[in-house]
C-alpha cells in the first residue's frame, strides 16, 4: 500500500519547530516537502555549534534538532528579496497542495507571497500560517518563542507545586503542541478540498492553541471567576496520586490509584493489608482528605525500592505506576519502547546514521519512515529547479550568479 | 453559536468509545464539523464525574471537564458487553468513517468488535486506538494514567525547579497530546482511505506521543552532547538568557535566541541602569557564547525589570523586538486584550440554558471555520435520533432496549 500522503506536495517558508515539525510529519508519511531557506535569515538549527567540538564553529548540518524537525525534506535556497526568486517560489507553489509558513506575522505578505498572491498562481492552494499571536490583533507583530507562550497562556502559573510561583517545561511545549494542531488543521483542509475542490487559508495563533489545550482547566476561571486550583502531582479524583522518591539518585516513580478496588490491590501489593480498612484511607474521599499522610506512607514503601521495582510490582497488581524516565532511561531501560522500535535510525548525509525520537502516528497499514537527514542549504536546488520546474542548467546558473538562487 | 457555514469535516461520521485519553480527539473532529457520536455506557460516562463542577454542584451535566471536552458531539448510551449492544454497534460502524476507542488492547476484539471484524463490513473504516502503551509489546496491558504517561514519556523529568521533585503540567497534557496525534493521524488514514478504499488500524501509544512531544529533551540531543536534559527552573538550557524575571507587580518571561535580540536587550539595560559591563562584546553572538555567564546576566536583567511594571517591560521590550511576555494567571489570560480583540473566547448556551464562556478556536480556517455545533450532550440525549431515526429501530424496540439496559 502507498504511504498515507503519497502524491501530496508541500512547500515550507518556515523556521524553528512550530512550522517545520508539520512538514516533518508530512514527509514521514510520504508527502514531498520542499523547504525554502534564505541566507539572510538562517534558521536557528543552521547556527548550531557542536558542544563536543566548539572549535569547529557553526555546523549547518549537524544539529540533532535539525534532524528532528527536517529529516526527509527537500532543500532549496532563495533570496526572497529578489523578484526573480519570488517568481520561482510562486512557480513551485503552483505545483504544491499546501504551503506552511511560520515567519513573523506580515513577512510573507511583504515578500509578495501572501495568500491572495498565492491563490492567483494556484486557486485551490491550502496555505497554513502560524505565529505567536496570529495574523491580527494589537500585538500580532510581537516576538515570542514557545516558552513565552507557556507563560502568556497561563500554563506556567496553573502548573506545578502550589508553593512555586510558576512552572515551566524544558521542551518548548507550545511549539510542539501547535505544530500538531497545525498538522490536524491542514489535514482537515485537505479533506474539505478532496470533497469540494476548494482550498483555503488557515491561521494559527500559538497562544490560542495553548489556551485550547488547557481549556478544561480554564473553564473554572471562565465559569466562576476564580483561579483554578494548582495541584502539583495530585488529582482531585484519585488518591494516592503523585510522584514518589525511590532508591538512588534523582530516582522517582509515579503512582495513580483511582478507586477503592485499586487501593485494595495496592495495599496487598505493598504488603500492608491493614491499610485497606483503615478509616483514614478506606474510601477515595477519605484518602483525598488525608493526602499528606497518605503520600508519606506510600513513600515509606517506595523509598527503599528502585523505581523499576515499584513500577513492576504495582503494575503486576493492576495499579497504574510509571518510572520517571529521562532520555537515557528511555533509550536503554524501557523494554516497551525497545519492543516497539520507537527510536528510529535515520540516514544522515554527514554522520552516516543518527538515532532520533520516533514519529508515533501509529499508521499500521501505511507505516511512515524518515527520509535522509543532514541536508545542506540548497541541497536539492538541482532537483527542484531542474527536474520539477524543468529549468535548463543555464537558466539555473544565471539565477545563481544573480544571487536569486542561493547555494551552501 | 451554530452559524450557517461550511464545515471541513461535514459528512465524516465518527463513533467515539473514549475516556480521557481520547475525549479531546473527538472534540477536535467534532468542532471541525464531523458528526461525532459519543457512545457512553448506560447511565453515562465516568468522566461526567470529574471535578470541578459548575457552581461546585456534582451532576452528570455539570462537570467542566466533560462540558469542554465534548462540545459538538452527539451522545448515545450503549452496553457493548451484550450481544444486542454489539449488534447495534456493528450497524453503526458499518456506516462510519472512523471509530475512536481507548479500551485495553484486544478488548474490542474479545467482544467481536475488533478491526478485522469491522473492516469486513466496511473496508474503508479507520479504527483509531489510544492506549497508554500501545497495542503491542511487553507493557501493552499496563495500567495508565496521564501522570504515568508523563513520567515514562520523559515530560516530568524535565519540568519544574532543579531541586524539586519532577512535576506534571496542569490539565492532563499527555492525554491531550495523544488525542491531538490521534486526530491528525486519523485524518491521514482517512485521506488515504478516501483514495484507496482501504482503511487501517491506527495505534497510538500515550507513552510514545509524550516522548515525541518532548523530543527536544530526548535521545537526539543526549546522543549528541552526552548531557541528559533535566529540569532547571524557568530558563531554557540552550537559550541564554531565558527565564522569569521580577517586576514591580509580577513576573515577565524572557527568551533570547538571536544575537540581534541580545544587543537590543543589552542596550536597554545599559540605558536604564547605567550598567556598562553588559555591553561587553564577550556576551555577543549566539547563546552558547553567554552560557558561562548565565547567572550574572540574570542579575543584570533583574536590575532592569524590577524598575518597571509587567506591562511596561512587556510592551517596551516588544517595541525593541525583545521577546518579553507576562507570566499570566488564568485570570489574566482570560482577560488578555489581544485574545479579546481576536474574539478568541466564545459564549455557549447549553442545556440548562446557561451561557458560559468557552475557549475558542485553536486555528482559523477561512472557508470552513471551527465552530461549536452544540453543547456537550446529556446522557443518551441523541438515542432517539441515532437509534430510531437513523437505524430504524422501532419505538417499542427502543423501549425494550432501555428497559433491559442495552441503552
Amino acid at each position: 500500500m502507498l504511504q498515507a500522503l503519497e502524491g501530496v506536495r508541500v512547500i515550507e517558508f518556515s523556521a524553528g519547530m512550530a512550522g517545520p515539525w508539520i512538514g516533518r510529519f508530512m514527509a514521514y508519511c510520504g508527502a514531498e516537502v520542499i523547504r525554502v531557506e534564505s541566507a539572510n535569515h538562517p534558521d536557528v538549527t543552521r547556527q548550531y555549534v557542536p558542544p563536543w567540538a566548539p572549535e569547529m564553529g557553526t555546523q549547518p548540518q549537524l544539529s540533532p534538532w535539525f534532524t528532528d524537525w527536517n529529516a526527509g525534506k527537500r532543500f532549496i535556497a532563495l533570496d526572497l528579496t529578489q523578484p526573480k526568486a519570488v517568481e520561482l517560489a510562486k512557480r513551485i507553489v503552483a505545483m504544491c497542495d499546501v504551503v506552511v509558513e511560520n515567519y513573523r506575522s506580515g513577512v510573507v505578505d511583504k515578500l509578495g507571497l501572501g495568500y491572495p498572491e498565492l491563490r492567483r498562481v494556484r486557486p485551490d492552494i491550502i496555505m497554513f500560517s502560524s505565529s505567536g499571536y496570529g495574523d491580527s490583533g494589537p500585538y500580532n507583530r510581537y516576538v515570542t518563542w514557545g516558552p513565552n507562550i507557556e507563560a502568556l497562556a497561563g500554563l506556567s502559573k496553573l502548573s506545578g507545586f502550589p508553593e512555586r510561583e510558576c512552572t515551566m517545561t524544558q521542551y518548548a511545549y507550545p511549539d510542539a503542541s501547535s505544530a500538531l494542531h497545525g498538522l490536524f488543521a491542514v489535514m482537515c483542509a485537505l479533506d474539505y478540498r478532496r470533497r469540494t475542490g476548494q482550498g483555503q487559508y488557515i491561521n494559527l495563533s500559538q497562544l490560542e492553541t495553548t489556551v485550547s489545550v488547557i481549556g478544561h482547566v480554564m473553564m473554572d476561571q471562565l465559569a466562576h471567576g476564580r483561579e483554578p486550583q494548582k495541584l502539583g502531582n495530585r488529582s482531585l479524583h484519585a488518591a494516592p496520586h503523585g510522584c514518589y522518591r525511590c532508591k538512588g539518585e534523582d530516582s522517582w516513580c509515579v503512582i495513580a490509584v483511582s478507586d477503592d478496588s485499586e487501593w485494595e490491590s495496592f495495599c496487598n501489593a505493598v504488603g500492608e493489608p491493614e491499610w485497606i480498612g483503615d478509616p483514614r484511607f478506606a474510601t477515595l474521599s477519605s484518602r483525598l482528605e488525608d493526602v499528606n499522610e497518605l503520600d508519606q506512607l506510600v513513600e515509606s514503601w517506595t523509598a527503599s525500592r528502585t523505581a523499576s521495582e515499584v513500577m513492576t510490582t504495582l503494575q503486576e497488581a493492576g495499579v497504574a505506576a510509571g518510572v520517571v524516565q529521562n532520555a537515557e532511561d528511555q533509550m536503554h531501560r524501557d523494554p516497551q519502547l525497545a519492543a516497539r522500535g520507537f527510536f528510529e535510525e535515520i540516514e544522515h548525509l554527514k554522520k552516516g546514521k543518527v538515532i532520533a525520537t520516533g514519529i508515533p502516528l501509529g499508521l499500521t497499514g501505511t507505516p511512515g519512515r524518515s527520509g535522509r537527514a543532514g541536508a545542506a542549504v540548497g541541497q536539492d536546488n538541482e532537483y527542484v529547479f531542474g527536474r520539477l520546474l524543468g529549468m535548463s542548467p543555464n537558466e539555473i546558473r544565471e539565477l545563481v550568479e544573480a544571487g536569486a538562487i542561493e547555494t551552501a | 453559536m451554530a452559524a450557517q457555514r461550511e464545515s471541513a469535516l461535514k459528512g465524516r461520521r465518527v463513533l467515539e468509545l473514549a475516556d480521557e485519553k481520547g475525549a479531546y480527539c473527538g472534540k477536535l473532529l467534532a468542532d471541525m464539523g464531523a458528526d461525532v457520536v459519543k457512545i457512553e455506557p448506560p447511565g453515562g460516562d465516568p468522566t461526567r464525574h470529574v471535578p470541578p463542577f459548575w457552581h461546585d454542584e456534582p451532576h452528570p451535566d455539570r462537570s467542566l471537564f466533560f462540558l469542554y471536552m465534548n462540545t459538538s458531539k452527539r451522545g448515545v448510551t450503549l452496553d457493548i458487553t451484550r450481544p444486542e449492544g454489539q449488534a447495534l454497534f456493528r450497524r453503526l460502524a458499518s456506516a462510519a468513517d472512523l471509530v475512536l476507542e481507548t479500551l485495553p488492547p484486544g478488548y474490542l476484539g474479545s467482544l467481536g468488535l475488533g478491526y478485522e471484524t469491522l473492516r469486513e463490513a466496511n473496508p474503508g473504516l479507520v479504527l483509531t486506538s489510544i492506549t497508554g502503551f500501545g497495542q503491542t509489546g511487553p507493557h501493552k496491558h499496563f495500567k495508565c494514567a496521564d501522570i504515568v504517561a508523563s513520567a515514562v514519556g520523559g515530560a516530568m523529568y524535565v519540568t519544574g525547579e532543579e531541586d524539586d521533585p519532577p512535576v506534571t503540567l496542569a490539565g492532563s497534557q499527555a492525554y491531550v497530546m495523544a488525542s491531538t496525534f490521534a486526530a491528525a493521524s486519523s485524518m491521514m488514514a482517512l485521506y488515504r482511505s478516501s483514495i484507496s478504499g482501504e482503511g487501517q488500524h491506527v495505534d497510538i501509544s500515550v507513552e510514545e506521543t509524550t516522548a515525541s512531544v518532548t523530543h527536544i529533551c530526548g535521545v537526539g540531543k543526549w546522543l549528541d552532547d552526552g548531557i541528559i536534559p533535566r529540569r532547571s527552573g524557568t530558563g531554557l538550557f540552550a537559550s541564554v538568557p531565558s527565564g522569569t524575571y521580577p517586576c514591580k507587580d509580577g513576573m515577565v518571561y524572557l527568551m533570547i535566541n538571536r544575537p540581534l535580540h541580545w544587543k537590543a536587550l543589552a542596550g536597554w539595560i545599559n540605558e536604564t541602569t547605567g550598567n556598562e559591563e553588559v555591553l561587553n562584546p564577550i556576551f555577543e553572538g549566539p547563546s552558547s557564547n553567554r552560557q558561562a555567564y548565565r547567572d550574572l546576566l540574570d542579575v543584570y536583567i533583574s536590575d532592569l525589570t524590577c524598575q518597571f511594571s509587567v506591562d511596561e517591560v512587556y510592551h517596551e521590550g516588544q517595541r525593541r523586538h525583545i521577546a518579553f511576555t507576562p507570566v499570566n494567571t488564568a485570570s489574566a489570560a482570560a482577560q488578555d486584550p489581544h485574545l479579546a480583540a481576536r474574539n478568541y473566547f466564545i459564549e455557549v448556551t447549553d442545556l440548562g440554558e446557561r451561557s458560559l464562556r468557552y475557549p475558542g478556536a485553536p486555528y482559523r480556517h477561512s472557508e470552513t471555520p471551527w465552530d461549536i455545533q452544540r453543547p456537550a450532550p446529556s446522557v443518551g440525549q441523541h438515542n432517539g435520533e441515532v437509534y430510531r431515526t437513523e437505524l430504524g429501530v422501532g419505538g417499542d424496540d427502543l423501549r425494550a432496549l432501555e428497559e433491559s439496559g442495552i441503552i
